[in-house]
């Protein structure tokens, strides 16, 4: 199958610095493709070469076999992909409803705002100024301006980055949707749950370099993807066939074993070895591996709080 | 047919946000020359109020045609890039020069609405007969548009943030409009100050719309400057079609 976008050898310098340095990599058609990194890392200037906004110092991108870097094959391209970026501003003091419809002509479509607007939880907002939205409402706007012309692609920067629990739902419905509908996506994140959560296939780009890419599930496995479980109990002390299980760690009255071995038999002979021991239980937990422990692993880098606060 | 929809609901929009919803351009755009035109008719009418509005109509309109263009244009073109709404427009399918009409359409129409009440409020008010024959005026309204819209442009191709647009622009039109025959006949300098500012685009432009609304005159009496006017406009969009960036 060929894929829907291939990016080569990719460079953009800005002046003196360097945002990306090198990047390769093939999207197959209807892939949920997510880059992942840090701020600064270089995830946005790799998409927006991708869709003609920023032209590439060095190396190539093709999209369904155009080249978006030349004005005649991006004339081909815009009806066919769908984006929203983090830097773009509507104007304030257009209405939710007359964006809608303003784009849909756009794109040749009759407009459909109301049901649209249901559709990204805008509804009864059609008559609201943008200058009056949160942050979370234009995000989600953004997204429907990008969605609208149901596009075989769609690029999605940071896309809730300032969105609200609710609004995280929203863009993860419709993101499942366009995998339902076989559409490609491909999304810049530094949340790592969403990127779990979401994509086929993971890049995690560092310093303009990616430096690794899979699924998410082998991804977290080549990183030692074991469980981690740990024990609280006085007068506990793992000997014998539990001693051997993994690589154990004792702080005070807690130890913690890190295994590869599958973590539901470890913790029954924990359970039994406690009991055996008489000792008193405090807690027991167990916690498999994640893409945040891979994202570590990998990057040598924290991405921060976020993964609580997307959470929640 | 696409594209003719296009232009009719990017311009219905660029009315909505740009002109009925600010309070502050309404009152600069339609409530202004009313005042200026009555103030400047007693200030500078000696008496004969009739005479200085005769005067003042045809001035005022082309003072607004300046800054239709370096503003209307110019700085909203600047602003649009700074605020990146050029950058998410040029990832749609609309072509940036129907942006560029429809940003246009909506200035030049509000022109013609300025225009017919500046010469309402000046034969009403002030009994100016406007002798003129209505499609020589349009005919020299467009192209005084098609000069200051073109330099306009070059204003918002050259400028890279709103602020320096909105300087340049300034800088340009309130000289333009004061030494260019608008507010005050060049006639009461001396020849030798007049002389140069007669070879301003703004007073060729201006001294022909006069002379044709109410002198009366065909525009054949005004070839020459209309030749330089519209070299003005080849010379100015072929250079912003060099320089402008759209993001």
């Amino acid at each position: 199958m060929t894929p829907t976008i291939v990016v080569s050898q990719l460079v953009k310098r800005f002046g003196s610095v360097e945002a990306v340095r090198g990047i390769d990599f093939e999207i197959a058609p209807s892939t949920i493709f997510g880059l992942l990194g840090r701020n600064g890392a270089g995830k946005t200037t790799t998409l927006e070469c991708c869709i003609g906004l920023t032209k590439p110092t060095c190396g190539s991108v093709r999209m369904l076999g155009l080249d978006p870097s030349k004005p005649r094959d991006l004339a081909k391209l815009r009806p066919r992909f769908g984006a929203q970026l983090q830097t773009t501003s509507l104007p304030e003091k257009a209405r939710v409803g007359e964006m809608l419809e303003l784009y849909a002509y756009y794109y040749g479509l009759r407009p459909a705002v109301a049901a649209l607007c249901a559709r990204v939880g805008l509804e009864g907002k059609e008559r609201h100024p943008i200058g009056g939205l949160s942050g979370g409402e234009r995000q989600r706007l953004a997204l429907a301006l990008a969605i609208q012309h149901d596009p075989e692609i769609a690029f999605l920067d940071e896309p809730t980055a300032g969105m609200d629990a609710y609004g995280r739902r929203v863009l993860w419905g419709e993101v499942e949707r366009l995998r339902r509908a076989g559409k490609t996506v491909i999304l810049t994140t530094h949340y790592i749950e969403e990127a779990e959560r979401l994509c086929d296939e993971i890049c995690i780009v560092q310093q303009g370099r990616i430096i690794a890419r899979d699924t998410p599930v082998r991804l977290i496995a080549s990183a030692g993807g074991g469980s981690t479980v740990t024990v609280e109990a006085e007068g506990f002390t793992p000997r014998d066939g539990l001693a051997r299980a993994g690589r154990w760690k004792r702080d005070g009255q807690s130890w913690s074993l890190s295994t590869e071995d599958e973590p539901g038999a470890i913790l029954a002979e924990v359970v039994r070895a406690v009991d055996e021991q008489r000792a008193a239980l405090r807690a027991l937990d167990m916690r498999r591996a994640t893409l945040e422990d891979a994202f570590l692993n990998l990057t040598g880098e924290r991405i921060g709080d976020d993964v609580e606060e997307a959470a929640s | 047919m696409k594209i003719l929809r296009m232009l009719l609901a990017q311009t219905r929009m660029n009315f909505n946000w740009y002109l009925f919803r600010d309070g502050e351009m309404m009152f600069w755009a339609l409530a202004m020359p009313i005042f200026f035109l009555i103030l400047f008719s007693f200030a500078f009418g000696f008496g004969n109020a009739t005479q200085a509005s005769a005067f003042l109509v045809p001035g005022l309109i082309g003072a607004q045609v300046l800054s239709l263009g370096f503003f209307g244009v110019g700085v909203m073109l600047a602003q649009f890039r700074e605020q990146k709404v050029l950058r998410r427009i040029y990832l749609t399918p609309l072509p940036p020069w129907v942006f560029f009409a429809a940003l246009v359409l909506y200035r030049l129409t509000l022109l013609a609405f300025q225009a017919c009440i500046l010469t309402l409020a000046g034969s009403l008010l002030f009994h100016v007969r406007f002798t003129g024959q209505p499609l020589n005026v349009v005919a020299m309204l467009a192209i005084g548009a098609l000069t200051f819209v073109s330099l306009g442009t070059l204003v918002g191709a050259v400028t890279k943030t709103m602020e320096s647009a909105n300087n340049l622009a300034s800088v340009l039109t309130v000289p333009l409009a004061f030494l260019s025959d608008a507010y005050i006949p060049l006639d009461r300098f001396p020849a030798a100050v007049s002389a140069p500012l007669h070879l301003l685009p703004s007073t060729q432009f201006i001294d022909a719309l006069r002379g044709v609304m109410t002198g009366g005159e065909p525009l054949t009496h005004f070839t020459g400057w209309i030749a330089i006017l519209l070299c003005w406009a080849l010379a100015a969009m072929l250079l912003s079609a060099r320089v402008f960036r759209w993001v």
